[in-house]
């Protein structure tokens, strides 16, 4: 946990940060609104006090109730990796600014997102299916998409969300928040 | 007797028995729906243009020809592309304009299965991904995993963790330097790469019980101590390692053909090199020196000795290059871990049932290739909630369609060969 480079981060991005500033571990976490990505990757490439030069992941998430895009960050300026988290994509169309500007190497990434999670990222000039092909019709990671499968088949927890054929996850917050999955309709 | 012949099982034999006897025998497949002759396949199928209206931007660019210009498709299937790759090139005479790499020949949705997965089940089904150098695959899930559970790992898993990761990238290093070789048109040097690699995989089939899908890390420690079978072959390959690695080096560096093929060809510069969200070798053989073993240490790797070879040229040569320095960089690392193995268990005292808090972790190690990442959402269950696979071929392979324009197609399959792509990993 690098106590400095929270200091740091809260001098640099203030208000674009939505709530706190999470650490464990060797991360730390940060939360943005989508509309403020490109400023906020601008900033931290750029500062000479920041200096994120390593584009580590990008991965889009399906909360259940809402989709994210996660950055995840390296500089020589702190030993913790740093993650942004842009939450708030709606999941009927969920749209984000691309962040090809400034990692071009992130155009494969958006466009696996976009394949897996139908992410549209605005600015990506190459968003098409990568893995699946081109006239496939669903993405397949979304917590809605289910795998009827037995190898889903859990010894603590019974029968899994996922073999319920008909029923789509609810889940009532953010599962990594500790909200539990609502129980079985 | 019966008047009438017998029916005949299966309509194609009713039919050739209908017909006059001097009827060639291949006409008879004719009729059969389930065989499909050659000139039957419609002419489209070979096409590589997409048979529908162009999607976005890039797409309509790259399909659309030039002057003089003309489409090549290399793969799906295809000896040089280490893997199901399929590469639509641009060709203007015989010099490359355009690349369009095709992706999910392969695709198996690991991430999905393991989302669906147990925590002890994922190990075994992230195996398969880079399966020249499966640890690696699952050290990343395996840190990830203790980073959200709050695992300490006994001092000699950690150890025997190191040891056989870099016995493994030995065996990958050497295996690259043969294929690039052979891409190369040099016959020799995969025969040596696999007498090396042959060894190093037998060794940790002693160890592991399997020889390229391990399945061997658990999630606070490993599922085995090292035993006499190991340590014993072990002894023997060290004792030649470093003299082996410099008479294996020496078939190509001393290959005035090789050389002459690999330098100047390919070249990524530094900014290049970072926008791609190239790591390992490649990144390394450009002049920037990230090892997430120096940058981020993990496990023991910040108690050990060894350098971060990094070159400047970043030309196919020099990836190679970087490699077989990393050669020695990783028996070194060996070397250091027999000496200062501690004693101890190889596992933390774990529940057969792993429920993790609820959180989120991101656990990086550097495999043979670059970065491996997995990041790893609870939500409480004994499942992860998300299980987000990155892999290095896979951004080291995006960097293709920007070093191959302007050589020529004869350099094609050096220059993949020698970014090292793994399919497996990319198209997960």
């Amino acid at each position: 946990m690098d106590r400095a480079l929270k200091r740091r981060l809260e001098a640099r991005l203030g208000a674009q940060i939505r709530g706190p500033i999470r650490q464990r571990h060797d991360q730390t976490e940060i939360r943005i609104q989508p509309g403020g990505l490109p400023d906020v990757l601008r900033t931290l490439h750029d500062s000479v006090d920041l200096r994120f030069e390593i584009l580590a992941d990008l991965a889009g998430v399906d909360t259940g109730r809402e989709m994210q895009v996660v950055y995840h960050l390296w500089s020589e300026t702190t030993p913790d990796w740093l993650r942004v988290i842009v939450e708030g994509l709606s999941r009927e169309d969920p749209r984000c600014p691309s962040g090809t500007f400034l990692w071009a190497g992130a155009e494969w990434l958006e466009r696996e997102a976009y394949d897996m999670f139908g992410i549209v990222f605005e600015g990506n000039r190459d968003l098409r299916r990568i893995f699946m092909p081109p006239d496939y019709t669903s993405f397949p990671l979304r917590k809605d998409f289910l795998l009827p499968d037995d190898s889903a088949r859990s010894p603590g927890e019974g029968v899994r969300h996922m073999e319920r054929p008909f029923a789509p996850a609810v889940v009532a917050g953010d599962p990594a928040d500790g909200v539990r999955r609502a129980p079985a309709s | 007797m019966p008047t009438r012949p017998a029916r005949s099982t299966t309509r194609t034999t009713t039919r050739a028995a209908a017909r006059p006897k001097e009827q060639p025998a291949q006409h008879r497949s004719e009729d059969d729906p389930r065989i499909m002759l050659d000139r039957q396949v419609s002419a489209d199928l070979y096409q590589p243009i997409p048979p529908y209206p162009t999607r976005t931007e890039r797409e309509a660019e790259f399909y659309s020809l030039g002057d003089g210009q003309m489409f090549l498709n290399i793969g799906p299937h295809h000896p040089a592309t280490h893997g199901v790759l399929r590469l639509v090139v641009k060709l203007s005479g015989e010099q490359v304009v355009d690349v369009d790499p095709v992706l999910g020949y392969l695709h198996r949705g690991v991430e999905k299965i393991c989302e669906n997965s147990d925590y002890y089940h994922v190990i075994d089904q992230v195996d398969p991904l880079e399966y020249v150098s499966s640890l690696f695959q699952e050290w990343a899930a395996v840190l990830a995993f203790e980073k959200l559970m709050d695992v300490e790992v006994p001092a000699r898993a950690e150890y025997i963790r190191v040891l056989s990761g870099e016995l493994l990238r030995v065996a990958s290093h050497t295996l690259f330097m043969g294929f690039l070789a052979l891409d190369l048109g040099g016959l020799t040097p995969i025969l040596y790469s696999f007498i090396e690699r042959d060894e190093i995989v037998e060794m940790l089939a002693a160890l592991t019980g399997a020889r390229m899908l391990f399945n061997y890390f658990r999630i606070g420690g490993v599922n085995g101590d090292l035993n006499h079978d190991f340590m014993s072959r072990l002894g023997d390959w060290m004792s030649r390692a470093a003299r082996q690695t410099e008479a294996n080096t020496g078939l190509l560096n001393e290959n005035e053909i090789f050389v002459r093929r690999a330098r100047g060809v390919g070249v990524m510069n530094r900014e290049m090199a970072l926008r791609f969200g190239v790591t390992g070798g490649n990144l390394r053989a450009s002049g920037i020196p990230f090892d997430v073993r120096r940058a981020h240490p993990y496990s023991v790797y910040p108690a050990l000795d060894f350098n971060v070879p990094t070159r400047l040229e970043g030309d196919s040569l020099a990836r190679y290059l970087i490699r077989m320095d990393e050669v020695r960089e990783s028996i070194k690392i060996i070397d250091q871990c027999l000496h200062q193995m501690p004693d101890g268990p190889v596992m933390a005292r774990l529940p057969r049932l792993l429920r993790p808090r609820p959180g989120r972790a991101w656990g990086a190690v550097e495999g043979p290739r670059g970065m491996l990442g997995v990041y790893a959402i609870s939500d409480g269950s004994d499942q992860p909630f998300r299980f987000r696979i990155h892999d290095p071929s896979f951004m080291n392979l995006e960097v293709v369609s920007h070093l191959l324009p302007g050589n020529l197609l004869a350099d094609t399959m050096a220059i993949v060969a020698s970014l090292d792509p793994i399919m497996g990993g990319i198209d997960k």
